[in-house]
């Protein structure tokens, strides 16, 4: 089943004075329980094509639809509806809430989906035993390590129960170890859950242990590959 | 949850949440320890002039007011003598002839306005004998005593027994002098009464200016409280035919001085709130300005402005909520410290307040509905406050917000 299907998608800076295509013309669909990274070196527009998923960007042409759902044409407030049901977000930085426990953090999410006390505390119990992290459920952001921040955003992204995780450059701040255990849970959640994930990287690590490599050079795909 | 973020997300920053709370709290603190001494102020001066020179109400000749003297006489007296039997809010009753006139001393002489009282009903109605600072109230001196105030005799270089002379126009515009002597010497709280009344005895100057024992052209009535004043004026001018007022018709000064104060307090409890406002403004536009990237993280993963908005006035709240009563306690504690201790004494300013008929110690007064008022004013301020730098929050744009440094 597609989950994302994108056609003819462009994105055009500063139309008015000097275009610059910071995406050409992509046209591609990603089926549910895909494992995808998208590379290519900086600034061939990975995170731009990212942005526009996930609805956090517009594009200047073309359309994308999410589990059949166009989401061009959203206002705002519906684009904010959308992207908490449907989307997660992984990003480089983490971003985790610092005042936050990482319990409270993977639970934040919930709340804004009005979820009942019970459900959040069984799925954040869930994402943080799964993640290999329940040890650390109250202590903050602060008193973890990168890798475990990771970890908790990872949870978080899942906590909502999206139709895909987003994962933009998500090992960039991680060293060899943490980005291997990363990138075992999202394997693991993957293959057994079918969890969708598309990364946005070009840390080598991560392209190998990808199901589809999609590769951009100058916002065109120029290779799209399953090895 | 949200509550519980705004409340950690205030704790972020101790130091400058802190610097914002106790900004609020010295405020609310403060505008409460000023209001406390202007009603203070304001109060003695009313009161002072109430129950020591114009009693709550008058009653003259209807003519009296046109001009002053002894043409207008009051009329039926006795009548109203007895509205104290009749009237049960009236607690005491003086009946006055009002004379202008002069007094000389062997060093100089002054205009003055004569009061012929009854001593007993003047004693009930204005506490004259409680401000005696020399001799004593009438009874020293068996032939024509008068009394008279501090600065007069200060000024005319007599004392208790001196002799002087006070003249006086009779109903045919004769001029006629008699001798006195100094029964008392008087320090009033008010300043008209100081700077320029005489007490005789009615008897002595009837007798001067060859008057019945009932002619009288001022009735002073003191009542039980100020609550019945209308409802008694009322009651009072349906017996009588004459000219009833109450202090505020025959010293619109009062409602001036109330309503300049009113006024004063809330220039005083604006300029407060306003520097608050900007205060809290700074504090919380920085607090939003820090953590753009978390706010446009939160936008991104499905938080609606609403929530944002909601969140950032909360903590605002929060921040008022938390100093606001510390600023009102202090203002109650800062109170009831002077109250136990027997008022902040000004001592120093005495001759300056008493020349408005203030008193030298403060006592604070203010109203249990001033607290409740003023955490609103603080709650509204905070309000205000939040909404810009909310604004300024929502309307981050998340992709923006999250590229940021």
């Amino acid at each position: 089943m597609k989950v994302i299907e994108l056609k003819n998608l462009s994105k055009i800076y500063n139309p008015e004075t000097i275009p610059v295509r910071a995406i050409n013309d992509v046209t591609l669909s990603v089926e549910e329980g895909e494992f995808t990274a998208i590379v290519g070196p900086s600034g061939c527009g990975k995170t731009t094509l990212l942005n526009m998923i996930g609805g956090l960007d517009i594009s200047s042409e073309g359309s994308v639809d999410i589990g059949g759902v166009s989401i061009n044409e959203m206002s705002e407030s519906e684009l904010t509806t959308f992207r908490l049901q449907h989307i997660g977000f992984v990003f480089q930085a983490y971003n985790l809430i610092p005042v936050l426990t990482a319990k409270e953090n993977i639970e934040f999410i919930m709340v804004l989906q009005n979820r009942d006390a019970k459900t959040m505390q069984e799925r954040s119990d869930d994402l943080l035993d799964r993640m290999g992290i329940k040890d650390q459920r109250d202590r903050r952001p602060s008193e973890l390590s990168g890798g475990q921040q990771q970890r908790v955003a990872v949870a978080r992204a899942l906590a909502s129960r999206p139709k895909f995780v987003l994962a933009d450059e998500p090992t960039a701040n991680l060293d060899s170890g943490s980005t291997e255990a990363l990138l075992d849970i999202m394997a693991k959640l993957n293959k057994e859950e079918k969890i969708t994930f598309i990364f946005s990287t070009h840390d080598q690590r991560v392209i190998d242990r990808a199901k589809r490599i999609i590769k951009l050079v100058d916002g065109e795909i120029v290779s799209d590959e399953q090895p | 949850m949200i509550l519980s973020l705004a409340w950690k997300n205030i704790w972020r920053s101790k130091r400058r949440s802190f610097v914002v709370m106790s900004a609020v709290a010295i405020g609310v603190w403060s505008i409460i320890f000023m209001v406390s001494f202007y009603n203070s102020m304001i109060g003695a001066i009313s009161r002072n002039s109430l129950q020591h020179d114009y009693s709550h109400i008058q009653i003259h000749h209807e003519g009296y007011l046109s001009e002053p003297g002894l043409g207008f006489q009051v009329k039926k007296p006795s009548m109203l003598m007895k509205f104290p039997s009749q009237i049960p809010d009236i607690e005491a009753v003086s009946s006055r002839l009002i004379v202008n006139g002069m007094v000389a001393s062997p060093k100089t002489n002054l205009g003055i306005q004569v009061y012929a009282i009854d001593p007993a009903d003047e004693r009930a109605v204005t506490a004259l004998s409680g401000f005696l600072t020399a001799g004593d109230y009438f009874t020293n001196i068996k032939r024509n005593p008068i009394l008279l105030s501090q600065k007069l005799a200060e000024k005319l270089k007599v004392k208790v027994r001196s002799k002087v002379v006070i003249t006086v126009q009779d109903l045919e515009a004769n001029i006629r002098a008699g001798a006195f002597r100094v029964s008392g010497i008087f320090h009033s709280k008010s300043p008209r009464i100081n700077n320029g009344v005489i007490y005789v005895r009615h008897e002595d100057l009837s007798k001067l200016i060859n008057l019945p024992d009932t002619a009288f052209n001022e009735f002073a009535y003191l009542l039980k409280d100020n609550e019945s004043l209308i409802e008694t004026k009322q009651m009072m001018e349906a017996k009588t035919n004459n000219l009833v007022r109450t202090y505020r018709e025959i010293a619109p000064e009062f409602d001036m001085i109330e309503e300049g104060s009113a006024i004063s307090k809330q220039v005083i409890t604006v300029i407060v709130m306003l520097a608050l406002l900007f205060g809290i403004i700074n504090t919380m536009l920085m607090a939003v300005l820090e953590r753009t990237k978390e706010i446009g993280m939160l936008r991104a993963i499905g938080m609606f402005k609403s929530k944002i908005f909601f969140m950032i006035v909360l903590e605002t709240f929060m921040i008022s909520w938390v100093a606001a009563p510390m600023g009102l306690m202090a203002g109650f504690l800062t109170n009831l410290y002077f109250e136990k201790m027997g008022g902040l004494d000004l001592s120093q300013y005495a001759g300056a307040l008493e020349q408005y008929g203030g008193d030298a110690i403060f006592y604070p007064e203010i109203a249990q509905s001033t607290y409740l008022l003023l955490m609103l004013v603080v709650m509204m301020t905070a309000l205000i406050g939040a909404i810009y730098p909310a604004i300024k929050a929502v309307n981050l744009k998340p992709l923006e917000a999250i590229r940021k440094l």
